[in-house]
């Protein structure tokens, strides 16, 4: 299998008052293409630190982090933004739609972002509408759907360029059991089916259980990886018992 | 849909707060196009006035002595070849009446005796309504329309000749002079009569003081020589060109001012458009990082808001362009109906509109620029995880704002025809300079003043007022631009104030500097001062009488000769009873003046000619007598000569016996100390009244000059009041902002207990204090920018620095009402949001 991703010694330091925090410490990874990767912590553990450097969105202070043979730790900004455009999709957990924009504009942005329209890529866009349920709401506006839906769409936007990486920081952090099911399952879909490569961060055992391989992250480094595999019942106990051995 | 189609949905989704920045931007771009369209009305009315005055007439042949040209003369000029029409004018000042009766009013007017025939064939004067004169109707009258509407009186009505002759009947209005022309001369206060009627009416002649004449086709030299060979009288010549001049030279300042106001406006636009594209970005912060974490770059960021200033812009100053029409037309029916300036019909000048749709549009664009590099410099790390604090400290965020809204008025103002007769251009920088810095100024202070400024809205409200206070601090960079659009249109209305009050007090100090005692007598005509001394130093109360005769000469210093008035003044009396600023030792220039065969000039003639006390000046009579003068001073100002430079003074016995002076038409009154003054006006008054003059007062001359400069500081802060408007229209989009920014904190607010009024309370205090806050530093800007003024230009501002703090204070009292106003809307919005959906709320 390709490694799709790779990070390499990475090290993340924030200037605070006179000193410096090191809120990540030679954290070293990879991820085979088509692989399911969940990063698992607690809050203040690095993981959205390390999601961050990995999708390009932040420099690391010293290590490499390379997407699709691509090194982007050493890119300048546009550089940046324009391999995030071309590899990476991203879910958040708040705030994840233009509220301006239609849902059916919402899932085709990568698609505005790279200069053409909505109408151009319309077939794509209404196969992605179709894959998370939203086909009747194309043309609705953000603020008419609940959070669920909302959330859906953004997978859908996320995926709208097939991306090499599809990032997801606490995706279900802001929904309700079932809903936060309902976008865990449509994850595992989109892997399962589509072949994308996911990288998951959350602090729930819940939704770590759906990936194939866990990083359990603590004070900024990589304190365990616990190998799950591909299980469609998506079992968290296995998960859990090694988590309590680790005292977490 | 496109990529770019973001930057519309995002004006559009604020539909409220786009339709209040456009318009904002609508109004500045009103303000600079109607204030263009009245300049070149101005600019036009001076070329129509010259023109007019002159009719087809193609030189004024002028005399040079204030007694005019002898009949000799006068017949000399007619017979002259290659004349085609001569038509001689005859002046002097006249004292008229209506009926006797409970409405009697008494006016003085500057008459002009012509030939009818002869101004029919120049095609003159330009009546406004009416007929013109008849040389068969030998008591017809001609009237400044704009003065006779003033006083109610119109065609068919009788005018009374005081001092006439008893037998002369009384004169009949049958026509309104058009404000432009002759209409124009002595403000509007003119009449046009037969010169027969004029020379019957009065035991002394009126002097023929110039000859119109048209020339034949190609033979202007053969007029102009045959000018210098057949008089023996001094003259000058004059031209269309040369009264062009002198109408220009008299509203000066009117245009460029009038500019500079629609300047202020624009930057007060500026402001607004900068803080809504920086209120959007907050906003959209969020958002911006979404756009960036899925590939949009820093560039396309940019794009997207620099997008939204251009449309702002483009629409604003679209819909700028029709309001400025509106505004222009206002401003020129105000000015011609105050007689403030000579303007004509409006005519709308397509690269009047052209330039104010450019500048409009360039401010718009760079006031977006700031926000724009602002929001393609957040990284989208940042952007996804906003603080809610501002980012970058206050002068950061501010200073590119101050650097490019001056670069925009500099260029502006470079790009501004000047020959429409702009202010000095370093002034009026360095004067909207303080004004932009003054603004800007205020998000630096906004801290200590609003907890100033608050304490007493804390002790009188509690907490609303304690927490209105305080949402102050939270975006100081926001808040202090939303304040700087209103605090620079305030600064303008401060400025106007001040200079008013300190050009009245200069004009004061001038008129009492040059009439000792405060009194005066003018007569209608030159006459003997041997003949009047007694007469008039026989006023009852008056200690001295002196007359003050007047005569043109050519002064030549260092070989260069030039036309200059020259009064003779008694050096007792004005140095005793007067307060003439002298640049020198002011006992010895009056010895000087007494010993003989010293001047002082005025400070206008020593700037022009380079002469300083000690030098000498060649004074000469033309082909008459002259002399050689020591300057013994320099004088700030001096009595009116008719070159309006200010008169060289000698002394009353050097006009005499040097230039042989024996005419005067005024007479300086000194009264007795123990006169009351009420009494001595009534017995000066009297006396004016025998001898057929006017009596004149240091009070009235100084009230005339204020009256208009009111006027046309009237119409000025009139503009500065529509740029107080746009900075209302910002307070109102930061605190609409602001509220949206805290619904959870108020519906928190609310669930602890406090009502609808309390909350709509705190938002208007929260704008009050905004509002005073600008209007104070507005007080000390305008102030400073007056100032500035004075020390660039003083002797225009003699007196100094005249505040007038009641003014200050009221606008630093609107300031406060406009912002309250302002912010009723926004407080309606906070207090009417429903508290549960509220508590939910994600910011």
């Amino acid at each position: 299998m390709t490694v799709i991703l790779e990070a390499r010694d990475l090290v993340k330091r924030y200037p605070v008052g006179d000193g410096e925090v090191e809120a990540l410490s030679g954290v070293s990874l990879a991820v085979e293409r088509g692989e399911f990767l969940a990063i698992m912590g607690a809050s203040g553990s690095g993981k959205s630190t390390l999601l961050h450097l990995l999708g390009g969105l932040d420099r690391p202070s010293t290590g490499e982090v390379v997407i699709d043979g691509v090194d982007i730790s050493t890119l300048n900004d546009e550089q940046a933004t324009l391999t995030r455009r071309d590899k990476t999709g991203f879910v958040f957990q708040f705030f994840n739609l233009i509220p301006l924009l239609s849902v059916r504009e919402n899932v085709a942005l990568p698609f505005l972002i790279g200069g053409g329209s909505a109408g151009e890529h319309a077939e794509r866009v209404n196969q992605l509408l179709d894959m998370v349920g939203l086909t009747g709401k194309a043309d609705n506006a953000p603020d008419q759907l609940s959070a669920g839906e909302q959330q859906r769409v953004a997978l859908a936007r996320a995926l709208a360029t097939e991306p090499a990486l599809l990032l997801a920081d606490e995706p279900t952090g802001n929904l309700d059991y079932t809903t936060g099911g309902e976008i865990l399952d449509l994850l595992w879909h989109s892997c399962v089916q589509l072949g994308q490569t996911i990288v998951l961060v959350t602090h729930e055992a819940r939704a770590a259980a759906y990936a194939d391989r866990v990083l359990v992250v603590r004070d900024g480094a990589i304190l365990d990886e616990i190998a799950l595999g591909r299980r469609p019942d998506h079992d968290p106990g296995q998960l859990l018992a090694r988590l309590a051995t680790l005292g977490l | 849909m496109r990529f770019s189609a973001i930057a519309w949905r995002s004006l559009t989704a604020r539909p409220a707060r786009t339709l209040l920045t456009g318009f904002g931007v609508a109004l500045g771009v009103a303000l600079v196009a109607g204030t263009l369209l009245a300049a070149d009305a101005a600019t036009r009315a001076v070329s129509l006035a010259a023109e007019e005055l002159y009719g087809q007439a193609d030189l004024r042949v002028r005399a040079f002595e204030a007694d005019g040209f002898s009949a000799e003369s006068v017949a000399q000029i007619n017979a002259l070849p290659g004349v085609a029409i001569a038509a001689p004018l005859a002046e002097r000042r006249l004292t008229l009446s209506t009926q006797p009766g409970p409405d009697e009013a008494v006016f003085t007017l500057a008459a002009i005796g012509v030939d009818p025939a002869a101004e029919a064939a120049l095609e003159r004067p330009t009546l406004a309504s009416g007929s013109p004169l008849s040389a068969d109707r030998p008591n017809d009258a001609l009237v400044g329309a704009g003065w006779a509407a003033g006083y109610g009186l119109g065609i068919g009505d009788e005018l009374l000749l005081d001092g006439a002759k008893l037998d002369m009947p009384p004169l009949t209005i049958v026509g309104l002079l058009a404000d432009t022309g002759v209409g124009a001369e002595n403000g509007g206060a003119v009449i046009l009569l037969a010169g027969e009627t004029l020379n019957a009416a009065f035991f002394l002649p009126s002097p023929v003081t110039a000859v119109d004449l048209a020339v034949e086709e190609g033979r202007m030299d053969e007029v102009q020589s045959g000018l210098d060979r057949s008089l023996t009288e001094p003259f000058t010549v004059e031209t269309v060109a040369d009264a062009e001049a002198a109408f220009g030279r008299a509203q000066a300042g009117f245009s460029g001012i009038a500019f500079l106001l629609g300047l202020v406006a624009l930057s007060a636009a500026a402001f607004l458009v900068a803080n809504t594209l920086t209120m959007t970005l907050t906003e959209r912060t969020r958002e911006i990082g979404l756009l960036r974490a899925a590939g949009a770059t820093a560039g396309q960021i940019r794009g997207l808001v620099l997008r939204q200033g251009l449309a702002l812009g483009v629409v604003g100053s679209l819909l700028g362009l029709p309001l400025g029409v509106g505004v222009g037309a206002v401003l020129v029916t105000a000015v011609a109906s105050q007689r403030a300036a000579l303007v004509t019909d409006l005519r709308v000048d397509p690269l009047s509109l052209l330039f104010a749709f450019g500048l409009g549009l360039a401010v718009t664009v760079v006031a977006g620029a700031v926000p724009a590099f602002e929001a393609a410099r957040v990284s989208p790390l940042e952007a996804l995880h906003p603080s809610g604090r501002p980012s970058g400290r206050l002068w950061s965020r501010l200073r590119w704002i101050v650097v490019l809204e001056l670069a925009v008025v500099a260029a502006g103002f470079l790009l501004y025809p000047l020959d429409r007769g702009a202010p000095p251009v370093a002034a009026t920088l360095l004067a909207v300079g303080l004004l932009v810095g003054g603004a800007v100024a205020t998000g630096f202070v906004l801290d200590p003043l609003g907890r100033l400024v608050g304490a007493p809205f804390e002790r009188l409200f509690g907490a609303t007022g304690l927490l209105g206070r305080a949402n102050l601090g939270r975006d100081r960079a926001r808040t202090g631009m939303s304040v700087a659009a209103l605090t620079i249109a305030l600064a303008a209305v401060v400025t106007l104030a001040t200079t008013a009050a300190s050009a009245r007090g200069t004009a004061d100090r001038w008129v009492s500097s040059i009439l000792p005692g405060g009194h005066a007598i003018r007569l209608t005509v030159p006459s003997s001062m041997d003949a009047l001394q007694q007469t008039i130093s026989e006023t009852p109360g008056t200690k001295s009488a002196t007359p003050v005769p007047q005569f043109n000469v050519v002064a030549t210093v260092a070989g260069e000769g030039s036309e200059a008035a020259v009064a003779g003044i008694d050096p007792s009396i004005w140095q005793d009873e007067g307060t003439l600023i002298i640049d020198a030792d002011r006992a010895g220039a009056f010895e000087a003046l007494r010993g003989g065969g010293a001047v002082l000039v005025p400070e206008s003639f020593a700037n022009r000619t380079g002469v300083a006390t000690g030098d000498l000046v060649h004074l000469a009579i033309p082909s008459g007598p002259e002399g050689d003068f020591t300057v013994a001073g320099v004088v700030a100002y001096s009595v009116p000569g008719r070159n309006g430079e200010g008169s060289l003074l000698v002394s009353l016995s050097d006009a005499r016996t040097i230039f042989g002076a024996e005419l005067a038409t005024t007479w300086a009154m000194v009264p007795q100390p123990e006169v009351g003054d009420d009494a001595y006006v009534q017995l000066v008054a009297d006396k004016a009244t025998q001898l057929a003059g006017e009596a004149l007062t240091a009070e009235q001359l100084a009230d005339q000059l204020a009256r208009s400069l009111d006027r046309l500081l009237g119409l000025f802060d009139a503009l500065a009041l529509l740029a107080v408007v746009i900075g209302g229209f910002g307070i109102v989009n930061t605190l609409t902002l602001g509220v949206a920014e805290r619904t959870r904190e108020i519906a928190v607010l609310r669930a602890h207990g406090m009502t609808v009024g309390q909350v709509e309370g705190m938002v208007v205090t929260e704008a009050a204090i905004m509002g005073t806050v600008g209007g104070i530093v507005a007080a000390a800007a305008g102030v400073a920018v007056t100032g500035l003024l004075v020390t660039l230009a003083p002797r225009d501002f003699a007196a100094g620095l005249v505040v007038p703090w009641p003014m200050v204070l009221a606008v630093i009292l609107l300031g406060l009402a406009v912002a309250s106003i302002a912010g009723l809307y926004p407080a309606r919005l906070a207090g009417n949001r429903p508290v549960l959906a509220s508590l939910k709320h994600f910011e």
